[in-house]
Formats: C-alpha cells, structure tokens, sequence
C-alpha cells in the first residue's frame, strides 16, 4: 500500500504541473492564434464571423 | 429437487433460472430499477442511467443469455464489450459527438479561463492518493481518481485499459455524480467562498470576436500541442478535435449533424446498456465498489474546491476580480456545472449574469479532463513498473 500510495503521490506532483504546463502552452497558442486571424468586425455585429 | 431433477432432467432446464437466483441477483435488480427511476423520475443523465439500469437487470438473471460467456454463444453484452469497450472504441467515438457538439468560442476569447479547468482536476489526484490509502492498488487508484475528470468516456476509456474489472462501478459513479453535479458543487462553492466574493460581477473587457478560421485552426493546434505531450492521449483529445473540426469547417454540415445526432445516440445507447452488462452481482455487491462510489464523491468535491480555491488564488494577486463560483466549472460536466453556478450567482444577486464565464470555464473543463485523463494514461504505465 505505501508503494502504491507513494506512486499516486508522484503521479500528482507530476501530471498536476505538467498539466499547468500544457495549459498554459494551449493558453499561449490560442492567443497567437485569436491574434492572428482576428474577426473582421462590422457595425452592429458583437461577434465573430465569416472571413 | 434434485431427485425430481435426476427423474426429469428436462427440469433443470425449465427451473435454471429459479434454481440459479440468489438474493444478490435481487439486489442487483433493486439498483437497476434504482437507476432506471433516477433516470425517470429525476431526469439524472436518463440517456445513461437508464440503459445502464436495464443492463444491470440483464446481467444479473441467472444463466442470462445476454451476457452468456461460453464460446459460440456469447451474449450480445459480452460481443458489444468486446467490440467497442475491450478495445476503447465507444468512448473515442462519444467523444467525436461531444466534440462535434461543443463551441469552444468562449474558451478561444478568454484562453486564460483553461487555468481554472486545470485546477478543477485536482479531485482526480487528490482521490487517487485517497484510494490508495484505503488499501487500492496505484493503478486502480488512479483509475478511480480519473472519475474527478466528471467525464464519462475518459473514466471508461482509463478503466478499459487499467481497471476492467472496476468498469461497471466506475462508470456507474462517473455518470451518477455528474448528474449530482447540482446537488454536489452549492454546498462546497458556499462552504470555501464569502458573500461578496459570490456577488463578485465580471464583464467583457478585451475580449474581441473570434474569427472562423480561428475556430477551425484550434482544435488542429489543440491535438498537436496534447499529442506532443502526450502521445498516449491523441485518441481521446483527436476524437474530440476531429468533432469539433466537422462543426466548424462548414463544408460537412451533414457529418457533423450526424456526429451530433445518430453517432451520439447509437453511441450512448450500446455504451450504456454494455456498461450495465458487466454490472454482475459478484462484481458489483462488494466492499470495493462501495469504497469507490464514496471516493466518486470525493473527487467531485477536490474538483470543486481545487477550482474555487485556485481562483481565490489569482484574485489575491489581480486587480480585476474574478467571481471564485466560476473556478468550480472547470470539471467536464457540461452545461450542467455552468448552468449550476450561474444560476447560484443569479441567486446571491439578481443582477450578477456570469453564465458566459461560466460556460467557458466549463467548456475547457472538456479539454482539461481529457489532458488530465492523457496525462494519466501515460504516467500509469511509467509509475507503475
């Protein structure tokens, strides 16, 4: 049990920061992407669409 | 009876199913009616409760054909198992439909609402260590942590590989809780927040439209960006992103309409009723089964307290505060945790409207728990050797 219990603490302190990692990754990547290809706003339109 | 048996052999096969009930069949009939009445009566996710519930009640006649193991003659159970649950493929395709379904617009005008996702999958972890303390085995454990990801198909797709013989209960738990999600989150939301942090408004600043092309582009970038770190989750979060890339492509409408429609209802259908068929009652009346419906709710309420407790992080350091309710719908229950906490909000306050900041915390839920859910699949093999 204290070896499965010390493989579930390890699986927490590794995957939770991983996990902010690759959060954080995606975070970036969707702002350069929302920058990249911003919506074309028109009058009266509050969002989004059609290029 | 057994001399009238030796008399007439012919009997054994009238009275098998008499001869061969135990009082754990009726029980077992007691909790499928259970579901099936939760499903009915309480509308608690019916399109799963109710097949699982009548799956149970199918496993569980004795010498049930339906889920008959002897070779020739399996059961349709026991062939739709092996089909598309022994090798994972009903919970790729469900996630194809839920991809196909979801709108990850709010996700892509606020990327920074991910963060309080990733904190509402501490449950999982948290429930883990719990399972193990309880005397489960480290794959095991985190197989029922996977349950605080509140997502279905990821909580099957790891049991699959890791814990089959858990997969009727931990189904069964997954699915349950998530239906409880309006009973579960309230009480912790208000147990760790004040008054006025549950009044806390939150408007639009800086959010800008999002383009079609940027819709199209995420969920491509989204696969890659998981599938570099871990390779081992492609089939869930590609599932995912290929459904959503039929929604927002425009050019397969028809598809899509039917990834959202006919695939997700045959889909959910044979899922639920398979999932109910590995629900026998000398795997499902045990002491470990009710260890791991009380460790289902645990995890619901670490997932809560982990988002509501990360947002009143960030709130100690932000000049522009965050309403900490919003935290607690990063789990993957969608809509139902944001329509839960939107609706608490309107309660504090009738003109506190936070249903789109809620719905795009729980909208990445649905991308956080499936790299959660990858991330677990990669690190159990790896820790466990």
């Amino acid at each position: 049990m204290e070896s499965a219990l010390s493989k579930a603490v390890t699986l927490m302190t590794v995957a939770l920061p991983t996990m902010f990692a690759v959060i954080g990754v995606f975070i970036v990547a969707t702002k350069a992407l929302h920058a990249a290809f911003p919506a074309p706003v028109e009058d009266g339109e509050e969002y989004e669409d059609e290029e | 009876m057994e001399l009238l048996i030796q008399q007439y052999p012919w009997l054994d096969e009238l009275l098998m199913g008499f001869l061969g009930l135990t009082w754990k069949h009726v029980v077992m009939w007691a909790i499928g009616a259970l579901l099936i009445y939760l499903a009915v009566k309480h509308d608690y996710e019916p399109s799963l409760l109710l097949p699982i519930g009548f799956g149970a009640v199918l496993a569980n006649i004795p010498h049930s054909s339906a889920v008959s193991t002897i070779p020739g003659e399996e059961g349709f159970l026991i062939v739709l198992y092996n089909a598309g649950i022994a090798n994972e493929l009903f919970p790729v395709l469900i996630f194809i439909a839920i991809g196909a379904m979801c709108d990850f617009t709010p996700l892509i005008r606020r990327p920074s609402v991910m963060l309080f996702a990733a904190a509402a999958q501490f449950g999982i972890f948290a429930t883990a260590i719990g399972a193990t303390l309880v005397g489960f085995s480290f794959e095991h454990a985190a197989s029922i942590g996977i349950i605080g990801a509140a997502d279905g198909p990821t909580t099957i797709y790891v049991a699959s590989r890791f814990a089959q013989e858990l997969l009727g209960p931990l189904s069964v738990a997954a699915y349950s809780y998530m239906s409880l999600v309006p009973v579960i989150q309230p009480p912790v939301i208000k147990a760790l927040t004040t008054e006025s942090e549950r009044k806390i408004k939150m408007g639009f600043e800086g959010e800008e439209p999002v383009s079609q092309t940027t819709k199209f582009l995420f969920p491509i970038m989204i696969t890659v960006i998981a599938g570099i770190v871990a390779p081992i989750s492609v089939a869930l979060i590609g599932s995912l992103m290929f459904g959503n890339l039929l929604r927002e492509s425009g050019v397969v409408e028809n598809l899509s309409n039917a990834a959202q429609n006919e695939l997700a209802n045959l889909i959910t259908l044979v899922l639920g009723i398979t999932i109910g068929g590995t629900m026998s009652a000398e795997r499902f009346l045990t002491f470990e089964v009710f260890l791991i419906m009380a460790l289902g709710a645990v995890a619901f309420v670490f997932d809560t307290a982990g988002g509501v407790l990360f947002a009143k992080l960030l709130n100690m350091f932000s000049s522009v505060k965050i309403n900490p309710m919003i935290g607690a719908c990063g789990i993957s229950a969608f809509p139902m945790s944001g329509r839960v906490i939107a609706k608490m909000a309107l309660k504090e306050d009738p003109t506190n409207f936070i249903i789109q900041h809620a719905i795009g915390v729980n909208v990445a839920g649905q991308v956080a728990s499936v790299v959660a859910g990858g991330l677990v699949l990669a690190l159990i093999p790896a820790l466990a050797k």
